[in-house]
């Protein structure tokens, strides 16, 4: 049997090593401290880099705090608020992706120029935009008062929080969105109409599946920075009440003396993240499976 | 084949992972455990264990840049500027936002400050025994002596060993007086008025656990804020979850900006804080609008000024610590900063007779009979600081 | 029945897009702004851009030093990973077997990863296990080049999947080794993914918020979305909205720049797309 060629594993060797290096390890890292033990004069993180003499318990406390502690709030309260804002992100994404891809016609360049703007302003610039128009003296709470609503945005709202994370995000969710609904076989949905049904029943009976693999790839890839996202809470609001799991991790891995706690949450997200992943390539690859049938 | 390629990759991995770890543990660099804390309480003064020598007398100031952790908006920007032009030198700030983080960030090496404004008490036993203080020399700091009598040794570091004192403030409640009346606060329990409901959204707490957690023991008639007692604790757990429950406060460090731009009716805050808020009134609205409740049980404090051990401008250092310590740039600092400055040279009458302070706010002046007669936060046990922490993270994981 | 949705969609599109922007282009006139408000209009006025002797974003000390450091962290992010990311990407296209699989695996996660789980881990691995790394600019350098070797190979693999083996084999045939064949005939031709990787990284780094905040050292690493994110806590002039537009400026220049220069390359080299072929290639790391 033929070698293959050395050149190819040194030309990727480098880069590898530079992943292995810089994205393995620190995830080994990460474990070590959530399972190592504690300074007993500073309760600082002391990492056990042997992972035959881990030790869980400070694990399994944070385990027990999320699952009926005080963390319990915080994990379900970050899950309904991903939730809503993935669900509040295809229905604005979803409608503008599906014009760009089949209705735009002339104006398609434009439309999709400025659809892909906001990726690149600054995510920061564009939190920092709706501070100052969500303040009592903004903008927007001057607008919503002329029609007698006066609610202070920027208090502690979930609704800001989830419309913040969908502002944020939804240009995410739009491009591949759009990428998918661009590559789907429209002669399909044309011969549903030529077999006599409406279009209402050939966008749900044939759009709508074929896009299917495309949405919830779209879908996770919002919902994941989203689980980890700690500054949209801190921006638009600063308060117990919209703490969501990246704030615990923020705090405890920066500004506390226990990093271990923050180790484990870290973890525990991504066994999260796992979990949500293989889910969604366990039903890509079975779709494929059908298709292909 | 296949088995025993099987079983040599087994090898391989299960003999990587026995050996790598030592590998790791040799590039990695075990924490040091550097014996107990040592704590000093008003009734037990004790002097910091010895971390070396101080610098020697009479070297020159180093060129450069001078870098100095603060938090923010805590010195006055023209009193920096000065010092940089009468020292040829730079300036640069770090902020910090909670001593906590404070802490966690000098030891693992995130702040390398020059020098440190802003640290108290509760911070300084650990900061002792993680050897990250260097001792002070005096010869340096010749307007110490205009220190009030008692900071010049405080308990925590008799004979001012690694900390020289910078503020006295003590904690209240301040509020803005077109919205609500002072009569709240004095008739019954003045705390009381941080869990009515009638001001949800527009109230807030600050982000520090020890004050936080103080404020829910006093409100229940408990003084001891050092306490390690687990029940005690819990109680205040409880109530702070009763007051965010009934008010959806903020918790943050920033009422001085939110108070007087109206965002806040009323917050939980240090009494300098309400003095630096003059500074931040928009224009129309006059001071008489801010007024400060001082609770007969409340804390007292004071906060110092300290030096990395590693410092790369020592004596730069010692010298902005002495700049400060002069009354004129003291007082020119305070009009900016409003915290009141540690001197004896500075008294509540100097204050007020500068006219700068409105009635509504002259409560909020720390004299020094309410200073003695306040409670002092001490640094804790490790055990007792966990069980503080745990508190503090039931009331904010919300 | 189509009629309807024709008149309904297009009034969604062009409300998110005015609902998508206008708060950016409102945030970007407040910094015009003549008073110290980001909120009420005070009239029209440079101060904050260059007026205003302390705190405009020319003469305020700090905030230059926040643009000088995202400019060096990304500049020299993208002169690391560029290389590093090219290489992996041709060598990893080719290989076969386990290996690929694992090389392949190993490139795709990061993408998948959130930003705090890498900031958190990395800075963890820095203060306690590759202590000689120091926080602050060298530790950010090393976190953005790690996030963004993947999108590298991403682009990178897109354009060699198109590209196909039959140039190189060409090449082969007629007598090149295979180091001749990949230096001559298939690295020109991967030339658009060099600028587009150019320009996806480059506004990657200078926009990055997480890796960099967990990584920095306090007010010497400190770049703009830094500077932004802890000054909207605490009160912040209208200068903010003027640093935050010239990152924007920043990344525009780049884009439109990088943009320009990949449908110059089509053109010269007979693709034909022009500007929404460029657009095609600048994007394939997001879609």
């Amino acid at each position: 049997m033929k070698q293959s060629p050395k050149i190819w594993p040194a030309l990727a060797a480098p880069g590898a090593t530079w992943l292995l290096a810089l994205f393995g390890i620190p995830f080994y890292a990460v474990a070590c401290v959530a399972f190592g033990t504690i300074d007993p004069i500073f309760r600082d993180a002391v990492p056990q880099w042997n992972p035959l003499a881990w030790d869980f318990g400070q694990a399994r406390e944070v385990l027990a705090s999320v699952l009926s502690g005080p963390l319990q709030g915080v994990f379900l309260r970050t899950i309904v608020y991903v939730l809503a804002a993935i669900i509040t992100s295809f229905a604005i994404g979803f409608p503008v992706a599906y014009f760009l891809a089949r209705h735009a016609g002339k104006r398609k360049l434009l439309l999709l120029t400025l659809v892909i703007v906001p990726f690149w302003v600054n995510y920061l610039m564009r939190m920092l935009a709706w501070v100052n128009l969500l303040s009592p003296s903004g903008l927007f709470s001057r607008f919503m008062g002329v029609f007698g609503i006066h609610y202070n945005w920027l208090d502690g709202s979930p609704i800001t929080v989830v419309l913040g994370l969908v502002y944020g995000y939804v240009p995410f969710l739009i491009l591949p969105m759009y990428a998918t609904l661009e590559r789907l076989d429209w002669r399909l949905v044309e011969a549903a109409r030529d077999l006599g049904a409406t279009s209402r029943q050939a966008f749900r009976l044939v759009t709508i599946p074929m896009a299917q693999a495309g949405m919830a790839a779209a879908a996770i890839l919002i919902a994941l920075p989203m689980f980890g996202d700690y500054y949209t809470n801190d921006l638009l609001s600063r308060s117990p009440r919209t703490e969501m799991l990246g704030n615990q991790i923020d705090f405890y891995v920066n500004n506390s003396q226990q990093p271990q706690r923050g180790a484990v949450l870290v973890l525990m997200l991504s066994a999260l993240l796992l979990v949500a992943l293989s889910w969604y390539l366990r039903s890509t690859s079975r779709y494929a499976k059908e298709r292909t049938k | 084949m296949l088995r025993r390629d099987f079983l040599r990759n087994l090898v391989i991995t299960t003999g990587g992972l026995v050996v790598a770890p030592s590998l790791l543990s040799a590039c990695g660099t075990s924490a040091t455990s550097s014996g107990e804390l040592v704590i000093g309480t008003p009734t037990n003064p004790t002097k910091l264990p010895a971390n070396g020598e101080a610098i020697a007398d009479g070297l020159a100031e180093e060129k450069g840049t001078l870098e100095i952790l603060n938090w923010a908006d805590y010195t006055n920007p023209e009193v920096i500027a000065d010092f940089e032009k009468l020292f040829g030198v730079t300036i640069k700030t770090s902020i910090y936002d909670t001593e906590e983080s404070a802490i966690a960030k000098l030891r693992n090496g995130t702040f390398k400050p020059d020098l440190i404004i802003g640290l108290t008490d509760t911070a300084l036993a650990r900061l002792s025994a993680a050897k990250l203080l260097q001792p002070i020399n005096k010869s340096y700091i010749p307007h110490f002596t205009n220190l009030i009598g008692g900071l010049q040794s405080p308990y925590y570091d008799l004979d001012s060993q690694y900390t020289v004192a910078h503020v006295i403030y003590a904690n209240g409640i301040a509020y803005r007086t077109d919205r609500i009346d002072s009569s709240v606060f004095t008739s019954g329990n003045g705390y009381d008025a941080m869990w009515d409901s009638a001001y949800k959204g527009k109230l807030a707490v600050l982000d520090s656990y020890r004050d936080t957690i103080s404020l829910a023991m006093f409100q229940a008639g408990k003084n001891d804020v050092n306490t390690s007692d687990a029940d005690v604790l819990s109680a205040a757990q409880e109530n702070l979850i009763r007051l965010r429950n009934a008010t959806n406060p903020k918790v943050d460090i920033l009422s001085y900006q939110e108070l007087p731009a109206g965002n806040r009716d009323i917050a939980f805050t240090w009494s300098g804080d309400i003095l630096t808020a003059l500074g931040y009134l928009p224009e129309g609205t006059p001071a008489e609008s801010l007024g400060f409740w001082y609770p007969e049980q409340t804390i007292t404090a004071n906060d110092f000024l300290c030096i990395p051990k590693d410092s790369k401008a020592p004596v730069l250092a010692h010298k902005f610590i002495d700049y400060l310590l002069d009354t004129d740039v003291a007082l020119k600092n305070q009009t900016y900063v409003g915290y009141q400055p540690a001197l004896s040279t500075i008294t509540v009458d100097t204050l007020l007779s500068s006219g700068a302070i409105p009635e509504t706010l002259k409560d909020s002046l720390v004299t020094p009979e309410k200073y003695d007669s306040g409670q002092r936060l001490v640094s804790l046990s490790p055990d007792a600081d966990a069980l503080w922490l745990d508190a503090w993270a039931a009331f904010t994981a919300g | 029945m189509t009629r309807r949705r024709f008149r309904v969609l297009p009034t969604i599109i062009w409300g998110y897009v005015i609902w998508s922007l206008v708060p950016v282009i409102i945030a970007v006139a407040y910094s015009f702004n003549d008073g110290r408000s980001r909120t009420v209009w005070q009239g029209f006025s440079l101060r904050w851009w260059i007026g205003d002797p302390n705190a405009s974003v020319l003469h305020d000390a700090s905030m230059r030093n926040a643009i000088f450091n995202s400019l060096i962290l990304a500049f020299t992010t993208v002169v690391i990973v560029i290389p590093i990311g090219i290489s992996l990407a041709v060598g990893a296209h080719r290989l076969r077997g386990r290996s690929a699989k694992a090389v392949q695996g190993l490139t795709s996660v990061p993408l998948i990863t959130p930003e705090i789980v890498v900031g958190a881990a990395l800075l963890l691995t820095f203060t306690r296990l590759f202590t000689g790394i120091p926080l602050g600019f060298p530790a950010q350098l090393l976190g953005n080049v790690t996030f963004s070797i993947s999108a590298v190979v991403v682009i990178v693999r897109a354009r060699l999947v198109s590209i196909g083996s039959g140039f190189e084999e060409a090449a082969r045939d007629l007598g090149a080794t295979r180091f001749q064949a990949l230096r001559y005939v298939l690295m020109p031709m991967l030339w658009p993914s060099v600028m587009a990787s150019l320009v996806v990284v480059f506004a990657t780094v200078i926009d990055d918020f997480v890796i960099t905040s967990f990584l920095s050292s306090g007010v010497d690493s400190e770049t703009v979305p830094l500077r932004i994110y802890s000054s909207v806590k605490g009160g912040a002039t209208p200068a903010l909205n003027a640093l935050a537009t010239l990152l924007v400026l920043t990344s525009f220049t780049v884009l439109i720049c990088g943009l320009f220069g990949l449908s110059l390359w089509r053109k010269r080299h007979g693709d034909n797309g022009g500007l929404r072929a460029a657009l095609a290639d600048v994007t394939q790391a997001d879609a």
